[in-house]
């Protein structure tokens, strides 16, 4: 029963961890960039969160995701418009992942230096504790509520994606950033909206892992890590498939847990290494 | 040659000029330097950014610990083993991952290394997470250990640095350039892409293996959190970025500025290592979008200077034939 309890909860938290991968994959999708900084980003707004809520403590933490997401957005659109973009048609593959890379240590240092390398967490109170007694398994409110919120953001974002103007521009500008501009379109302007929305995406991914589990700023690598192996797994460019990666990653790590206690992501690492040996190609091949 | 033996001369001499602070300092710079060289020949000239070699660094410097403490010899004597450990990881794992390009090669590395490092801190023969001395250190002579490291780690830069200048200009160089310029014209050809990456790849091992055995027996310690710290790679990225990528005077160049930056911000100004870090992403990320291929080859250029140049001109047509206009540039 412990074991059934184990993989439940783990595929609870896999909702939250296709999140934190739907950010890096549709950028990722969109523009070939690997944004090695996804992570960091995701840990500032877990910061600007814990900030928020101490300012306003009669508010509850979980309305700051409004404003945090919204700054998000803002702080994507610029990172894009001022940095990205300089390298994202270089020939050289490797200038956007250096590039990025180089970000994601200036903003873990200047977090280090501003906020402190204290263990942070961000409290809701009762909501954390809570939870439904179901033919004898015990399941949190919060997790259960977390990958509901997952899904119906995978589903949204599948539909703008399919059905809206925005989403066949972005579409378009995947497939042929060049024959777009005859259609008028500007892709780094495009690009400039998917960043925004990548981290706005990262940033519900952040607060509620904060939400879940403690952070310092040095816990960008290891949700950056986690949010590629999220899309490796998934299979590129296939967002349910990222869902389906992330309950996978998270089932490895709590049955991992449950048998050693402090081993962390190990579990989760080694599912993922272990899965790229045997299928390359991701549990899930399609395209967006 | 004549400039070889004035560098021999100041590297031999070095030990009886400054005092032990800067010698350590010296050390740190060379050892540095020599894995910047390693990182640049997989990045700059196979074309492989990794972001695990830290894990090629604490394979090196743990089996340096566990055979001196094993052998019962001073540690000098076992040195060896660090490259031989570190060339063997790299060439078994090197099947796996070498499936996987771009950013995908280089975050898979990097995963290896957390579970290599997970794996570590979870064993008790090699000290956990609390990490273990070095078993023989009663066994070193502390009068001239300072200078031995010295001499060691300025060894290792001058070998590793004539040996890449040579690997460069052979034909082994051109085809791992060639490959990197366009791995399609140069399998068209017959060069052997899989197998250059290979050996590049295994050579970077073994080169960051050797350092970080020395960098570690010179601290007599080592424990998991430095040896797997991610902040190496950084430290090699930065180094060649800013230097110049695919060059053997850009990592010269990066070091200097590395370290020049570093004592200037923790020294007289009085910032903490943070802010040093800060200050070099900042640098690192306005080359990249300023000058992409780094600094050196942008002074290069522009004062016409040459020092370790692997430049081939590119072959002249014969007279009466005409061929269309190719690049001249073979490597950068």
């Amino acid at each position: 029963m412990i074991w059934v309890e184990t993989l439940i909860n783990g595929a609870l938290l896999g909702g939250l961890y296709g999140l934190l991968g739907i950010g890096l994959a549709l950028v990722f999708g969109v523009m070939r960039v690997v944004n090695i900084a996804h992570g960091e980003f995701m840990v500032l707004s877990a910061f600007c969160a814990v900030l928020l809520s101490n300012m306003f403590p009669q508010v509850s933490p979980l309305l700051m995701l409004v404003p945090v997401i919204a700054l998000s957005f803002a702080v994507g659109w610029l990172y894009q418009a001022l940095i990205v973009n300089r390298v994202v048609t270089s020939p050289d593959p490797l200038s956007p992942l250096l590039l990025t890379f180089g970000v994601s240590v200036i903003l873990r240092n200047v977090m280090v230096e501003i906020f402190g390398a204290d263990v942070r967490s961000l409290q809701v109170g009762e909501l954390s504790r809570a939870s439904l007694e179901v033919a004898g398994l015990n399941i949190g409110i919060m997790p259960l509520l977390t990958l509901v919120l997952a899904a119906l953001l995978f589903m949204a974002l599948q539909l703008v994606l399919r059905r809206t103007e925005f989403g066949r521009i972005v579409r378009a500008t995947a497939d042929r950033r060049d024959i777009v501009r005859l259609s008028g379109v500007k892709p780094d302007r495009v690009y400039n909206y998917v960043m925004g929305l990548s981290l706005a995406l990262g940033a519900i991914g952040g607060v509620l892992l904060a939400v879940r589990s403690s952070f310092t700023p040095f816990s960008g690598a290891e949700r950056l890590l986690i949010a590629f192996e999220v899309v490796v797994l998934g299979g590129l460019g296939s967002f349910w498939g990222a869902l389906l990666g992330g309950i996978a990653l998270g089932m490895a790590q709590l049955i991992g847990l449950k048998i050693d206690p402090n081993a962390g992501l190990l579990y989760a690492h080694l599912l993922f290494f272990i899965m790229l040996l045997i299928r390359p190609s991701g549990l899930v091949s399609s395209r967006v | 040659m004549a400039c070889v033996i004035v560098l021999v001369a100041v590297i031999a001499g070095a030990p009886f000029v400054l005092n032990e602070g800067f010698l350590r300092l010296a050390t740190e710079c060379l050892l540095l330097l020599t894995m910047a060289q390693m990182w640049n020949l997989l990045a700059g000239y196979a074309g492989l950014v990794s972001l695990g070699h830290q894990v090629f660094i604490a394979f090196g410097a743990y089996a340096l610990f566990l055979a001196s403490g094993w052998l019962e010899v001073t540690p000098i004597w076992v040195l060896p083993v660090a490259p031989l450990m570190a060339a063997a990881i790299a060439a078994i794992i090197a099947f796996p991952l070498f499936r996987l390009r771009d950013a995908y090669f280089s975050i898979a590395m990097w995963v290896f290394a957390e579970i290599i490092g997970a794996f570590t801190m979870k064993s008790q023969a090699v000290g956990g997470t609390s990490g273990m001395p070095l078993a023989t250190s009663k066994l070193i002579d502390f009068d001239w250990f300072e200078p031995t490291m010295f001499w060691l780690a300025g060894g290792l830069t001058l070998v590793t640095i004539a040996a890449l200048y040579k690997m460069m200009t052979s034909s082994f160089g051109l085809g791992l350039m060639s490959v990197r310029d366009n791995d399609l014209a140069a399998m068209s050809v017959g060069v052997d892409v899989r197998h250059n990456r290979l050996i590049a790849f295994v050579l970077s091992a073994a080169g960051c293996g050797l350092a970080g055995a020395l960098s570690f027996m010179g601290n007599l310690f080592i424990a998991p959190l430095a040896a797997f710290d991610v902040n190496w790679s950084v430290y090699m990225m930065f180094i060649v970025i800013i230097g110049g990528i695919g060059t053997l005077e850009g990592p010269i160049l990066g070091v200097i500025i590395f370290f020049g930056l570093r004592e200037l911000m923790t020294g007289p100004l009085g910032l903490s290592g943070g802010w040093y870090l800060v200050g070099l992403g900042i640098i690192a990320v306005v080359v990249m979008i300023v000058a992409p291929r780094g600094i050196w080859p942008a002074l290069r250029d522009r004062l016409g200077v040459r020092l370790l140049d692997v430049h081939r001109a590119a072959p002249r047509p014969a007279a009466g034939t005409i061929l269309p206009s190719t690049s001249e540039r073979v490597t950068g």
